[in-house]
């Protein structure tokens, strides 16, 4: 069990989100907050002006005038949209890195994160969940703990592998097994010490199985439902490729009939193409 | 030079320097076919079954689904020269999430309606390599009709 103390100290040695993006998350959590305030948190960051200035002029919203100001952006877009943004331009950095154990190459676990969260929040819309930030923010940094457990999955990837191929294991499972802790549990602990809310930190930690999510059952089922169909359609998706469960009952839960998840594929594939622009930042080099 | 393929999306060529490449294949399937005497091929990547899902969907993106994007690919080659009984056929895709079942289970579901519609129309597959919990990607040559298919954290074969 040394590796899991070297595992769990791992976490101290990421770089932090910026400071600006922890105020505005800790703004985002009370619902009735004014445009007022957000820009004004916005705009002590002049790296997060601009990166939030150049996704709300970028194609995903197809506007011929450009926004010149945060304050026209919250104006126009609306807090919920620019909380988004705010989200999308401080993690785009933090997820845009290789993860070699993962098999992901620069970008592609960027681009995983965005398509789940747009995906989740999509879900949240069509079963009519109130919170949509939370299931969008939870979308976007579920697998913050890949980027501690990358290393350690690379070292012992053969061990991992061995355990999903002939026994069964879901990865994540394997990831336990083998190293003691996974990718999700990580991910509520990094959650934590970036001192995301409780509801999040719950949601990070049972993405995979959001029926014991206890505290935002129907927000972590949105999520685990955007992760799902990310898988299936093989956006950014790795060397743990569709190695996860697949839980129906979370599918009743939330009320979803195939059509519905089916309509969820044919919606996003049709706003893709707009996607590219949020993506785009953080792609370097990218063939795609 | 390559050729990419995106998500429900289809492309034909004759260029000797051509590679018609489609990546990350989870649930969708992608279709690689060749005709060697005119040296052409064409790759589709499609995401659903059934355009009944959506009709005027499907009219603006007939590659998102098996039963207008496949008819489509095949006219695209036909077009370069090609002709079916020449024709070489590879189907890979269709991968599923651990314990997806029944009607859920979209990659076993495209993986069926390939077969139905190629059984209707006679048409062989010569390789295939469907189904499980891993991503593909497939890549065409179109110079020889060399097809890697490589899938994530195993590798990758020629045929």
């Amino acid at each position: 069990m040394n590796d899991m103390k070297a595992i769990v100290e791992g976490i101290t040695r990421l770089k932090p989100i910026p400071k600006s993006l922890q105020q505005i998350m800790e703004l985002a959590k009370d619902p009735d907050v004014g445009m007022d305030r957000l820009a004004e948190a916005v705009s002590q960051d002049p790296v997060l002006i601009a990166n939030l200035l150049k996704d709300a002029n970028s194609a995903y919203y197809g506007r011929s005038r450009k926004f010149e100001t945060v304050n026209q952006a919250v104006v126009f877009l609306g807090t919920a949209e620019v909380f988004n943004l705010v989200l999308i331009a401080g993690c785009r950095d933090t997820l845009t890195a290789a993860q070699e154990g993962y098999d992901l190459s620069a970008g592609e676990l960027w681009r995983y994160a965005l398509s789940s969260a747009l995906l989740a929040k999509a879900v949240a819309v069509k079963t009519n969940l109130a919170d949509r930030q939370l299931v969008f923010t939870a979308g976007m940094v579920k697998d913050i703990g890949k980027l501690v457990l990358s290393q350690y999955v690379s070292e012992k990837y053969e061990e991992i592998r061995g355990l999903v191929d002939a026994n069964g294991y879901s990865f994540r499972e394997a990831e336990k097994a083998v190293l003691g802790i996974d990718h999700a549990e990580l991910g509520a602990m990094v959650a934590q010490h970036w001192r995301f809310s409780p509801k999040m930190i719950e949601i990070i930690r049972h993405h995979h199985h959001p029926l014991q999510c206890e505290s935002a059952t129907f927000e972590a089922g949105a999520v685990y439902m955007g992760d799902l169909l990310c898988m299936m359609l093989g956006v950014g998706v790795g060397a743990d490729g569709l190695s996860y469960r697949f839980e129906q009952q979370v599918i009743e839960l939330l009320g979803l009939s195939d059509t519905d998840i089916q309509m969820l594929l044919v919606e996003f594939e049709m706003q893709k193409d707009r996607m590219e622009g949020l993506l785009e930042a953080g792609l370097p080099g990218s063939e795609r | 030079m390559n050729i990419i393929v995106g998500v429900s999306d289809m492309k034909a060529s004759n260029d000797p320097q051509g590679t018609l490449i489609t990546y990350s294949l989870g649930s969708c399937i992608g279709i690689a076919i060749y005709d060697p005497l005119v040296k052409a091929g064409g790759l589709l990547h499609f995401m659903l079954p059934e355009s009944s899902l959506d009709q005027n969907k499907a009219a603006v993106r007939p590659f998102m689904f098996a039963n207008t994007g496949i008819p489509q690919l095949f006219k695209a080659v036909y077009a370069l020269g090609g002709e079916k009984r020449r024709m070489r056929v590879i189907v890979v895709g269709g991968s599923q999430v651990l314990d997806q079942k029944g009607f859920f289970n979209i990659g076993r579901r495209n993986e069926m309606a390939v077969r139905k519609i190629f059984h209707r129309n006679n048409v062989m597959i010569d390789y295939q390599d469907t189904g499980g919990n891993s991503n593909r990607t497939i890549r065409l040559n179109i110079e020889n009709g060399r097809t890697r298919i490589q899938v994530s954290g195993k590798g990758e074969i020629t045929i």
